[in-house]
C-alpha cells in the first residue's frame, strides 16, 4: 500500500513538472530559445574548426574575452526590448526583468552619485588645506581683496620664511621629533611586547590584568594627569630616588617624563595600542610559534624572529598613529613642559609668538591682522606628518586592514 | 649529546671517539663498554655529589653489555679510566608543566607594563580620587610645611567630607551646566558619525578607479583632527586669549556657504536660512573630521565579508539594500559596536569638551581638589553610560561562530 501511493504520488509530481515548465517557457521566450540555437551552431562551428585544425590554436586572452563576450551577447535582452514587452509577460518573467533593469540602472546611476557625494567630501575634507595654502602664499594685503577668491595675484613665500624664522622651524622640528617621535618608537615596541603577553599566554590573573589595559583606554587622562604631574615633578619611585641621591628628582621640564611614560606602556593612549597588538597577535597562527619553540627558540627569541616580522604591516599601523597622536599632542606635553618646545605647542601659541616677533616682542592686535603668518605656521606644522603620510600611504591603508583592527 | 640520541645512533658513537684519539680497543669495544663505562662513571659520580638527594633508578642495560664490558675491564683490554668523563647536558626535570612554565614567562612579557600601569596609572587613579575628597593645597614654602607638619613639597590633603562635589553640584554655576552641554552634544554626534562612517566606508568599500587616492584623502583627518591645527580651523584656540579667534571659523565656514548660495543665485535669501545652511555644514564639517578612525575600523570590518557571500546573494537575485541588511550589517555589527563604544569614549574625553576644559583651567589655576571633583563624577557618569549602552546594544549582536 505504501509503496504504491509513493509510486503514485512520484508519478503525479513528474506530470506536473513538465506543465511547470512549459507554462514557463510560454510566452515571449523565443528570444531565449533562439540564442540557445545559435550557440549550438557555433559550438559545431568550433568543433568542426577544431577538427580541421588537427593542433588546436592558442587564442588570445583579448579574443577569448570577445568570445565570452559574442556568446553573452546571445543571451542579453534588451533593456528597451524588456520595457516594450512588459506587460506581455506572466508575473514571474516580470519580477525576474524587474530585478534585471533595476540592476541595469542602479550600475549606471550609481558611480555617478558615489563620485558626487565622494568629491564633496573630499572637497570639504580639504577645503581647509587648500585655504592653508592659498593663504600662507599671498601678501596680507591681498587678504582683504575681495576679487581674490583662491588664487591670489602674487605669490611670495615670504610669509613662510617670516613665520619659519620666528618659531625657530629647524630646532622645533628637531626638538619635536627627538621627543614625540622617540616616545611614539618606545612605546610601540613596549606595547608590542605586552600586547603579545596577554595574546599568547596563560597565567593566573590575566583577566584582571587586562580589564586594567581597558580601564587605561576608557579613564580619560584629565583625570590622572595632575597626581602624574605630581610624581614627575618629585619623582621618586618607591622611594628608589631618594635611598640614593637623598632628594627627588623633578623631572617637570624635561622630555625623560615622556620617555618614562612610553617606555612604561603608559603613554599617550597606550592601552588602545596594547589592545590592538593583542587582536593582532591573536590571529597569528599558533603552529608558527610551535615551530619555532621546536627549533629551540625562547619565547622573547620567538617573539622578535618570528612574530615581529609577521606582523610588520601592523607595526606600521600602530608606529603611524603613535607618532600622529604623539606630534599632534599639545595637552599631554602641555602639561609637563612650560616652555612650547614642541609643534602642537607652538600652534596652539603661535598668535603670541608671530605678533612679538614682529612688534619687539608685545603681542598686539587681532588674530585676522596676522592670518596668512598664521596660516604659514599650521601649514609648516603639519608638512612633517603629510610628508610621511604620503610615503606610507600605501602602506598604511592596507596596513589597516591586515592590522587586526578587527579581531 | 643527550642520552635518547646516543641511544638512537650507536654508529656515532665510534666517529666520535676516534676523533678523541682513542685507542683501538675502545674503537672496537663500542658501545657496549662506552655505555657500561658512562654508567659506572656516571654512578660514582651521583654517590659523590649528591649523597642526600634520593638516587634516580639505575639505567637498566641488557645484561649480556655489562657483562661483556666487566669481561673487558678485567682482562685489561680497555682502561675505563682513561675516558675523560662525558660533558653530558642534563634535562631539567622542572616539576611544573610546560603550559604553566610558558604562562611565567607571560608575566615576564608584561612586567615592563605592570610596573608603568602601577607607579604611573593605578596609584594616580587613586590619588586623584583622594584628592577630589579632600582638601588641597599645593605646599612649596618651609613655614606652610612646617604649619601642616609635612616632609617636603607636596600636595597637602584634608578630608573635607565630599565638600568639592557639593560645591561642583550646588555652587558652581557652569558645572552642571557643561555636564548638560557635552552629553547632549554626545547624543547627537555618537549616531551621526556612526552612520555617516559607515556609509563612507561602504562608499570607499566599492571597486573603482582611484579609490587608494580617495582612501587617502578620507584618512587625512586622522592625521590632523586631534592636534590644534585643527583648533586654529574651528576657531576656538584656548590659550590664544584673543576673542577675535573665532573669525577663523567665520572665515572657514560662513563665507564658504554664502559664496555657495551666491554662486547658487540665491542672493537674496533670508538671513535665518543662511544661518541654518552654515549651521549644518558646520556640523558636516566636524563630523568629516570626527570620523576618520571610524571609516578606517568600518574599511577594515567591510574587508572581512567574503567575495563568495557577495556571489552567492546576486545570483540569489538579492538587491543592494538586501544585501547590506542580511549581510553586511550583521557581519560587521560587533565592529559596529566597538566603533560606537570607541566614539562615544572619544566624544567624553576630547580636550574640546566643555567639562574637560572646565576641569584643565581649575587644574591650570592649582585647584586639584576641585578638579578632579569634576573629572571623577564626569568619569562615573560617563562610565554608567557606558555600561548601559554596552548592556542594551550587546544583546543586538550577531557574532559569527567559527
Amino acid at each position: 500500500m505504501d509503496n504504491n501511493e509513493f509510486e503514485k504520488e512520484s508519478v503525479a509530481s513528474e506530470e506536473v513538472a513538465p506543465e511547470m515548465s512549459a507554462t514557463e517557457q510560454l510566452p515571449g521566450l523565443e528570444a531565449q530559445i533562439e540564442p540557445e540555437q545559435a550557440a549550438a551552431e557555433i559550438e559545431k562551428k568550433t568543433e568542426s574548426d577544431a577538427a580541421a585544425s588537427a593542433i588546436p590554436v592558442k587564442k588570445s586572452k583579448r579574443q577569448l574575452k570577445k568570445e565570452e563576450k559574442k556568446r553573452l551577447s546571445q543571451y542579453h535582452v534588451g533593456s528597451w526590448e524588456i520595457i516594450t514587452h512588459y506587460f506581455k509577460y506572466n508575473d514571474a518573467e516580470k519580477k525576474h526583468y524587474r530585478y534585471i533593469l533595476g540592476r541595469r540602472v542602479s550600475e549606471k546611476v550609481w558611480p555617478v552619485f558615489r563620485f558626487l557625494i565622494l568629491f564633496g567630501l573630499a572637497f570639504v575634507i580639504l577645503y581647509p588645506m587648500l585655504y592653508m595654502v592659498s593663504c600662507a602664499i599671498r601678501p596680507q594685503s591681498e587678504m582683504s581683496d575681495p576679487s581674490i577668491l583662491w588664487i591670489p595675484k602674487t605669490f611670495t613665500l615670504d610669509n613662510l620664511i617670516e613665520t619659519w624664522n620666528a618659531i625657530d622651524y629647524p630646532k622645533l622640528v628637531w626638538d619635536t621629533v627627538s621627543v614625540n617621535v622617540v616616545c611614539s618608537l618606545i612605546q610601540v615596541l613596549t606595547c608590542s611586547i605586552a600586547g603579545y603577553g596577554f595574546a599568547r599566554f596563560k597565567f593566573k590573573g590575566k583577566g584582571i590584568l587586562f580589564a586594567i589595559v581597558l580601564m587605561q583606554i576608557i579613564v580619560p587622562t584629565q583625570v590622572i594627569l595632575i597626581p602624574q604631574f605630581m610624581q614627575f615633578r618629585y619623582f621618586d619611585p618607591f622611594g628608589l630616588i631618594s635611598l640614593i641621591s637623598g632628594e627627588a628628582l623633578n623631572l617637570a621640564d624635561s622630555p625623560w617624563a615622556l620617555y618614562l611614560q612610553a617606555f612604561f606602556c603608559n603613554g599617550i593612549r597606550a592601552g588602545l595600542f596594547i589592545f590592538l597588538f593583542r587582536q593582532f597577535f591573536r590571529g597569528l597562527p599558533k603552529e608558527l610559534e610551535d615551530a619555532a619553540y621546536l627549533d629551540g627558540c625562547g619565547p622573547f627569541e620567538t617573539f622578535v624572529k618570528v612574530m615581529v616580522p609577521n606582523a610588520s604591516n601592523s607595526f606600521l599601523t600602530v608606529f603611524i598613529f603613535s607618532v600622529v597622536w604623539y606630534w599632534n599632542d599639545s595637552y599631554v606635553s602641555g602639561m609637563f613642559f612650560t616652555k612650547s618646545n614642541t609643534i602642537a605647542l607652538q600652534v596652539s601659541n603661535l598668535f603670541n609668538t608671530i605678533s612679538a616677533y614682529f612688534n619687539n616682542g608685545t603681542p598686539t592686535g587681532i588674530a585676522s591682522d596676522w592670518l596668512v603668518w598664521i596660516e604659514a605656521g599650521c601649514l609648516l606644522s603639519i608638512l612633517p606628518i603629510l610628508i610621511m603620510y604620503i610615503f606610507l600611504q600605501k602602506n598604511f591603508v592596507e596596513g589597516v586592514e591586515r592590522s587586526g583592527i578587527v579581531g | 649529546m643527550s642520552e635518547l640520541e646516543k641511544d638512537m645512533n650507536p654508529e656515532q658513537e665510534g666517529v666520535n671517539v676516534t676523533e678523541t684519539g682513542e685507542n683501538e680497543a675502545v674503537l672496537n669495544a663500542e658501545p657496549e663498554t662506552q655505555a657500561a663505562a658512562e654508567e659506572a662513571i656516571a654512578q660514582t659520580e651521583t654517590a659523590q655529589e649528591t649523597a642526600e638527594e634520593p638516587q634516580p633508578a639505575p639505567r637498566q642495560y641488557a645484561a649480556h653489555m655489562t657483562a661483556s664490558a666487566a669481561a673487558l675491564n678485567a682482562a685489561g683490554e680497555v682502561d675505563i679510566r682513561r675516558r675523560k668523563p662525558r660533558q653530558e647536558k642534563k634535562i631539567k626535570e622542572s616539576k611544573i608543566s610546560y603550559e604553566r612554565r610558558k604562562g611565567l614567562y607571560g608575566y615576564g612579557f608584561i612586567a615592563l607594563w605592570f610596573v608603568g600601569v602601577v607607579y604611573m596609572f593605578i596609584i594616580p587613579l587613586f590619588q586623584s580620587l583622594w584628592y577630589s575628597l579632600s582638601y588641597c593645597e599645593l605646599v612649596s614654602q618651609t613655614d606652610v610645611m612646617e604649619k601642616y607638619g609635612m616632609d617636603g613639597p607636596g600636595i597637602y590633603t584634608e578630608w573635607n567630607d565630599f565638600g568639592n562635589y557639593k560645591k561642583a553640584f550646588t555652587e558652581n554655576p557652569d558645572y552642571p551646566q557643561n555636564l548638560v552641554k557635552s552629553l547632549g552634544e554626545t547624543a547627537y554626534s555618537v549616531p551621526l558619525i556612526l552612520v555617516f562612517s559607515l556609509f563612507v566606508a561602504l562608499l570607499l568599500n566599492d571597486k573603482f578607479k582611484g579609490r587608494t587616492f580617495a582612501r587617502a584623502i578620507f584618512f587625512l583627518p586622522v592625521l590632523i583632527a586631534t592636534g590644534p591645527v585643527l583648533q586654529v580651523i574651528n576657531g576656538d584656540m584656548l590659550s590664544q586669549g584673543v576673542g577675535e579667534a573665532a573669525q577663523f571659523s567665520a572665515l572657514f565656514k560662513a563665507n564658504f556657504v554664502e559664496e555657495f548660495l551666491q554662486f547658487m543665485g540665491l542672493n537674496n535669501i533670508s538671513q535665518s536660512f543662511a544661518d541654518a545652511v552654515s549651521e549644518i555644514t558646520g556640523t558636516i564639517l566636524n563630523l568629516i573630521w570626527d570620523s576618520g578612525i571610524q571609516i578606517l575600523i568600518f574599511i577594515a570590518a567591510l574587508q572581512q565579508i567574503p567575495v563568495s557571500a557577495k556571489e552567492a546573494a546576486s545570483m540569489e537575485g538579492a538587491t543592494g539594500w538586501e544585501f547590506f541588511w542580511k549581510i553586511t550589517f550583521p557581519t560587521i555589527s560587533p565592529m559596529i559596536f566597538a566603533n560606537l563604544i570607541y566614539t562615544v569614549i572619544d566624544a567624553f574625553v576630547k580636550t574640546d569638551n566643555p567639562v574637560m576644559q572646565q576641569v584643565m583651567s581649575y587644574a591650570r589655576a592649582w585647584d586639584y581638589g576641585f578638579s578632579s571633583a569634576m573629572a571623577w563624577a564626569y568619569f562615573v557618569i560617563v562610565a554608567v553610560i557606558l555600561g548601559i549602552i554596552s548592556a542594551i546594544v550587546s544583546k543586538f549582536i550577531f557574532y559569527q561562530v567559527d
